[in-house]
């Protein structure tokens, strides 16, 4: 009985049923063209495995053994407890403001112009390159001061994008509302300036694990929240 | 953070190298492999819950990276970027003492993966790179079984033609 493509290659990759083997090996001991046509499939697959094996020998690069931990020395500023109190900007973000604010002279010093925190009555909110980057930059442009992670819609509707600062050290949630962005979370990493590559830390995932509505926006939906002024 | 949370993150790192060897065959580039995984160990974290449901985690994280990968693929086309451009002589990770042979043979492999259809790489990349059994590979792509070897045998016919190995 002749052999198709899809029962020599279903057999080549061990998924063949046993009653079906029989029928491929007793083929296979008078057909040459179907002994080749193996011998091609294991020649591919053996080429496909040294071409790509390679990063099974090679060190994983830090930046991504970092992105699977949590960050060892991230020194929480303003966290909402798990279970026990329903996420409310207003409330995180006051809280945030009251802590944050070695962080906000220390970034303010940093960007003496114009610090990209500031403290208003609606608590935290974003200032200066902080609210620029916000506003216009996507996950996927280079980073400049700021290094956008995720964008995503929180359960109340809102437009919240994680970002990092590169250089301040920190990096955090914001919010868009009627008055531009609030910052309800920002997290410190207690080692200063280390640049964290794309990085939310676990804090700042966290917090985006219970704020999220669906999925994070994926490029398309990004580009369309920024052209809709994230409103 | 849980221990069970813990755990899973333990299991992701030791994940990463097959996840890189994926994704390289998925994107055929060293740069944008490290950047997708990088992207689907992020993701992967934020959904936690949806592994810890009872999903493998293999299947699970190869999902992710697969997703990653086309909503990069999706933005570059809308942004009209080609995609990246080929590194020759730079795929390959063995180290100084590797043959040259090695790597053009290597480089000859990454460039026909690239010109695959996506949906046939990836097919190619679970079952013949990763070693996945069928029918995982085909949920892992949320395809019927029949779709996935349909989709193999074309990639492995196509990659036997561009490699020089069809009879």
């Amino acid at each position: 009985m002749s052999i198709d493509d899809e029962t020599l290659m279903a057999f080549a990759d061990g998924e063949l049923p046993a009653s079906e083997r029989a029928a491929v090996e007793e083929a296979l001991a008078h057909d040459e063209t179907l002994v080749a046509k193996l011998a091609a499939h294991r020649s591919l697959g053996a080429r496909l495995s040294s071409a790509f094996d390679g990063a099974l020998g090679e060190t994983t690069p830090q930046r991504l053994t970092d992105a699977a931990k949590p960050p060892r020395d991230a020194e929480i500023i303003a966290f909402a407890p798990r279970d026990k109190v329903r996420w409310s900007y207003r409330e995180v973000g006051a809280m945030a403001a009251s802590v944050a604010i070695g962080l906000v002279i220390g970034v303010g010093v940093m960007q003496r112009p114009q610090p990209m925190l500031v403290t208003s009555a609606n608590g935290l909110t974003s200032n200066g390159a902080l609210t620029s980057a916000l506003n216009r930059q996507l996950a996927s442009d280079e980073a400049g001061a700021v290094r956008i992670g995720l964008s995503f819609r929180a359960h109340d509707g809102a437009y919240c994008r994680t970002f990092d600062l590169t250089e301040g050290g920190a990096s955090g949630v914001a919010c868009h509302g009627e008055t531009g962005w609030s910052v309800p979370l920002i997290s410190r990493n207690a080692s200063g300036g280390e640049i964290r590559t794309a990085g939310a830390s676990a804090e700042v995932l966290n917090a985006v694990d219970r704020m999220i509505a669906g999925d994070p926006l994926d490029a398309e939906a990004e580009r369309a929240a920024r052209a809709g002024n994230w409103r | 953070m849980t221990s069970a949370a813990e755990q899973t993150r333990g299991d992701i790192v030791a994940m990463l190298p097959r996840l890189r060897r994926f994704a390289r065959a998925l994107t055929g580039s060293l740069a944008d492999a490290d950047d997708i995984v990088q992207i689907a160990v992020e993701r992967a974290l934020m959904r936690m819950d949806q592994y810890q449901d009872g999903t493998r985690l293999d299947s699970w994280l190869f999902s992710i990276t697969r997703n990653a990968w086309i909503d990069e693929a999706r933005s570059r086309t809308r942004r009209g970027k080609v995609f990246a451009p080929a590194e020759a002589g730079e795929h390959v990770g063995y180290g100084g003492d590797a043959e040259i042979h090695a790597k053009l043979e290597a480089n000859d492999v990454w460039t026909a993966m690239r010109k695959l259809p996506a949906d046939q790489r990836e097919a190619v990349a679970l079952v013949c790179v990763e070693g996945i059994a069928y029918r995982e590979a085909a949920e892992t792509l949320g395809v019927p079984i029949g779709t996935l070897t349909s989709r193999l045998a074309r990639g492995r016919a196509a990659l036997q033609a561009m490699l020089g190995e069809a009879k």
